[in-house]
């Protein structure tokens, strides 16, 4: 393993790091989206350099559907569905925590994914040590965007940097190999997301809003 | 068996609600998707007896080289699948026949539900028989969005919003157990397995060189994801509100079968977590996990108004048991573990259905507002009571036998306390239950209603349900008892060996 096989690998983890703090850092929906696009395409690229640096070949593959699935396909069907939602529903709410708490907040979050991940035992390979915490960081991350969030539009593409996450952990511990699991994220995750765009249609419609805190009709008294 | 005859075996099975499901798709007449439906279930049933019956005497099964295993604990959930899957969909018909009467739902729905239903069904059936972990997590997956699909099948405020929460929970919840799946995968890899390092057996067979730090934190995260789908106490918040507002039958498959699937994944980790670290680290986190679902259950059924609600926190309490069984350990706790799954996979879908009738007939699931079941509606008044009676574990109904087996494990190995506590939850569930169930089956309806079961094909289902609750008090038949030793031994195997 050169040193500068290493230097591409700490340099791309970093900007991943950057891109997924994309997501945290912004207000709107559609900026969300975008965020979500480039980290997504920042990861289509990571996996394939950890296809080169290991050389297995099936990850190039897991590579192409990352960019085709996550930075084409979905961002394509919540744009259209962010569209055809009635204009109201869209209204973004301020997140529980403002903005700068968020940044703080994440920036303890990834010191702890550091923090874990050197507390787990691995065998030290350049690619683990590397990306496992950042990937470690993009799933904590997601989890705060998912519950700082108030709407329904937000929560999904919180699951989404989850998922991300998921993506990259399974990569870098497996290398790849069980490619049938990949593909049934994969699957999971575009089925989830049509089925999660049909529920907000039907929220849009029925509650007239896409703020979760009015999803409080199911309670126990 | 043979490889190939093997190989065929799987293949037909899940084919079976594959078929079902496009033919579904393909005729679109309700007369039609109904027939075809009730047949391919009943093809499931009868395969799987059969697999069942290879089960008890080869003891497993493999195919397409060892990517599907079935063993005899696999065997013991498969059984539940198959004969909740076949009742529900019998009850379906009457069920989803009458919402199509009063207009609630259209052809189209009627087309997606059965859709649904053949697709969760093969989902279900995939969970115990393969062999690959990673493969599990995908289909175990694959059933929260589908059964999400079925639970907004109405257009209600209502159904969308527990629809949402199960979808976002349950997702969230099971990206632990992938994250868990991968750290098991990863201490096989490092212990040195090197094909199919995802294999159950595999992992089982080189559990003992993993390392105990890493198997630690991997169960711990097995235990919160598959937890949150099983419906594991604090984890459990979506479960009464997806639980209450599924159509009925849907309901059903939910609470008997489903949660069964999730907690087959935790015991399965359980096993090669045992096989390293020996048995008290997952028994401790089960049996912690398993008092506070049995406590949160009771204190909210002490303070439920709905009916279906408190039939899904009732699911919660029965999940511990379960736990709480195999948490103690020991051969008569898993015994009991295993045989309460099966009891309660009766007991509960049984509930269920008389519960949706009743809730059509009386157009309510306010619990006070329902009176004098028996004098409108005697047979279904009748069998009510029975899986009521059942679930609270009142002799000499089935779950009374499996509950006690559970208890009686608890103090063999010591636990008095645990037990103790425990049993209280249980004296407090049995008499809040029982006061609501009662309440409910007597006393004059509010308003003058027609005397009327609601038609032949909802009784139907819940006799055979209730029949299969009394018979399974009184006597197990030999074949099942010696399924259950055997997946009793392979979950105590695991420590031992």
């Amino acid at each position: 393993m050169g040193m500068i096989q290493f230097d591409v690998l700490t340099i791309s983890g970093a900007i991943l790091l950057i891109a997924t703090f994309g997501v945290i850092a912004r207000r709107g929906f559609m900026d969300w989206l975008n965020a979500y696009r480039l980290q997504s395409i920042v990861l289509a690229v990571v996996t394939a350099i950890i296809g080169y640096v290991t050389g297995i070949w099936e990850i190039y593959i897991a590579a192409g559907l990352t960019f085709v699935i996550k930075s084409l396909v979905i961002p394509k069907v919540l744009t259209h569905v962010t569209k055809s939602l009635e204009i109201e529903s869209k209204t973004d709410f301020n997140p529980y925590l403002s903005l700068r708490a968020s940044i703080i907040v994440s920036a303890f979050l990834v010191t702890m994914s550091y923090f874990l991940s050197q507390q787990i035992p691995f065998k030290s390979d350049p690619v683990v040590n590397v990306f496992l915490p950042v990937s470690m960081a993009q799933f904590f991350l997601g989890l705060f965007a998912l519950v700082n969030r108030r709407t329904a539009l937000s929560q999904v593409v919180g699951l989404l940097v989850i998922e991300n996450g998921l993506f990259l952990f399974t990569l870098v511990l497996t290398h790849g190999v069980s490619l049938i699991i990949e593909v049934g994220i994969f699957a999971d995750i575009l089925v989830g997301i049509v089925i999660s765009s049909i529920l907000l249609f039907r929220m849009s419609r029925t509650f007239d809003s896409l703020d979760v805190d009015r999803l409080e009709n199911l309670r126990d008294d | 068996m043979n490889s190939i005859s093997a190989n065929l075996t799987i293949v037909f099975l899940l084919l079976t609600p594959l078929v079902g499901g496009i033919l579904v798709t393909v005729f679109r007449k309700k007369r039609i998707i109904e027939i075809v439906t009730i047949c391919s279930a009943s093809l499931i049933l009868i395969q799987v007896f059969f697999i069942l019956y290879a089960i008890i005497n080869e003891k497993t099964l493999s195919a397409f080289g060892n990517a599907f295993y079935i063993d005899s604990f696999g065997a013991v959930i498969l059984l539940p699948i198959s004969i909740v899957g076949f009742v529900s969909v019998l009850y379906s018909k009457n069920y989803m026949g009458r919402q199509y009467d009063i207009g609630l739902v259209d052809d189209k729905h009627i087309v997606r539900y059965y859709q649904g239903l053949s697709i969760f069904l093969l989902s279900m059936l995939i969970v115990p028989i393969t062999n690959n972990l990673g493969v599990m997590w995908v289909t175990v997956e694959a059933t929260t969005l589908i059964s999400v699909l079925l639970i907004m099948l109405y257009f209600k405020e209502n159904a969308i919003e527990a629809a949402w929460k199960y979808l976002i929970i349950a997702t969230v919840g099971l990206s632990f157990a992938l994250i868990g799946t991968v750290f098991f995968y990863y201490a096989n890899i490092s212990a040195g397995s090197s094909e199919d390092a995802m294999n159950w057996t595999g992992m089982v067979h080189n559990s003992k060189l993993f390392d105990p730090n890493l198997v630690k934190i991997a169960f711990v995260f097995i235990l919160v994801g598959y937890g949150t789908k099983a419906g594991l106490a604090p984890m459990h918040t979506w479960l009464p509100d997806a639980h209450s507002e599924a159509p009925t039958p849907v309901s059903a498959l939910l609470s008997g079968v489903l949660l069964n699937c999730a907690l087959y994944g935790i015991i399965r980790f359980h096993i090669v977590s045992s096989g390293t670290l020996g048995p008290a680290f997952s028994n401790q986190l089960l049996i912690i996990l398993a008092v506070v679902s049995i406590g949160i259950a009771a204190a909210s059924i002490y303070f439920q108004k709905d009916m279906k609600r408190m039939l899904a926190y009732s699911s919660v309490e029965h999940m511990g048991i379960v736990s709480l069984g195999i948490g103690f350990g020991g051969m008569f706790g898993i015994y009991g573990a295993l045989l309460q799954i099966i009891n309660h996979a009766i007991a509960k879908p049984l509930m269920f259905f008389a519960s949706g009738t009743v809730s059509q007939k009386y157009e309510t699931k306010v619990m006070s507002k329902i009176k004098g079941i028996i004098k409108v509606m005697p047979i279904t008044g009748a069998l009510f009571l029975i899986g009521g009676f059942a679930l609270v574990g009142m002799p000499p109904f089935n779950i009374f036998l499996s509950e006690f087996l559970v208890l009686s494990s608890g103090f063999q190995s010591g636990q008095f306390l645990v037990t103790m506590i425990v049993i209280s939850f249980l004296v407090i569930t049995f008499a809040v239950f029982l006061r609501h169930l009662i309440k409910m089956t007597f006393g004059n309806p509010v308003l003058e209603m027609k005397k009327d079961d609601m038609g032949n094909l909802a009784i139907i289902p819940m006799i055979i349900l209730a029949t299969l609750v009394i018979i399974f008090g009184f006597y197990i038949p030999e074949q099942l008892q010696t399924l259950l030793h055997n997946a009793s031994s392979i979950i105590n195997g695991g420590s031992i060996t």
